[in-house]
């Protein structure tokens, strides 16, 4: 006998609404659109600050910052993008141990970009201190871009765990999607990051 | 099995490989060229290009259309299954 027939509700009223809700759309197409929406306001934040370099300190670069450093980094995030990607790829074709190696190497050399950073740290304490124009501008972009990649590195093995043991892409499969997104979003900040820090005179 | 040259390079490795360019560029353009207005519009020039790559094809901003078009029909529909209460 159906609820309707007896007359009585057994659930409370809240409890229908997502069933509701997904009937007329897709969750998967509602969480890709989300993560898109966070990007882009996440992404207006690094704008802001990347202008702040121009207003502190204009162009000026001074002649102690580590070119090469900064291009090592940049080559190593971009490298890390290939890898999400392939992991991407690997996990949408079921090769599960294929993406878990891929996510390994990924998040391997966002640990060891993690450790550029520190070392450039480590660096520019020496030449320019945050109390400093440039140093502020250099720790504040390169700590908030350095946290970015730090939860990145979280999320993906937060994702590797997920998926360890699976054989089923469909639960998993935003899971992936957004941790490599998410991956990708920290490489284009990198992308304007590096040339603003690094390589304008 | 012989592999086809479209396999063998796949679209992370070409990516990848203009990406790889597209930094050496930048930093050769940073060493060369000394006037700060067109350095800068250089740069910003390459790292739209960068960025424009990584978010296109890593990212398959192209998707997102679809998705939202998904959602739009969603909300457009008049499916009166989708409208009926569970109980």
């Amino acid at each position: 006998m159906t609820q309707k027939q007896t007359g009585k509700r057994t659930k409370p009223v809240t409890e229908h609404v997502p069933q509701h809700v997904n009937h007329r759309f897709s969750s998967l197409d509602i969480n890709r659109l989300g993560l898109w929406l966070f990007l882009v306001s996440d992404a207006s934040f690094f704008i802001a600050l990347l202008s702040s370099r121009f207003f502190v300190v204009g162009t000026s670069t001074p002649e102690h910052v580590d070119q090469l450093l900064g291009l090592g980094l940049t080559i190593l995030l971009l490298l890390s993008s290939l890898t999400a990607y392939k992991a991407e790829a690997a996990f949408e074709d079921g090769d599960i141990p294929g993406a878990k190696k891929m996510l390994l190497y990924t998040m391997g050399m966002g640990i060891i970009f993690v450790f550029g950073v520190g070392f450039e740290w480590h660096e520019a304490f020496k030449h320019f201190p945050p109390s400093t124009g440039f140093g502020t501008v250099l720790f504040t972009l390169t700590g908030v871009h350095v946290t970015h990649v730090v939860t990145g590195v979280l999320t993906l093995g937060f994702v590797f765990f997920r998926i360890r043991n699976t054989t089923e892409i469909g639960e998993n499969q935003f899971a992936v999607e957004g941790a490599v997104k998410w991956w990708h979003f920290v490489d284009v900040a990198w992308v304007f990051i590096y040339p603003t820090l690094y390589l304008i005179k | 099995m012989h592999k086809t040259l479209q396999q063998t390079l796949n679209p992370g490795w070409i990516v990848i490989g203009v990406l790889a360019v597209m930094t050496a560029a930048e930093y050769v353009v940073a060493v060369v060229v000394d006037d700060t207005t067109l350095l800068f519009a250089l740069l910003l020039f390459v790292g739209l290009l960068k960025a424009w790559l990584i978010i296109q094809y890593f990212m398959h901003f192209g998707q997102l259309w679809v998705h939202i078009s998904d959602l739009r029909d969603g909300i457009l529909s008049n499916d009166p299954e989708a409208d009926r209460e569970e109980d």
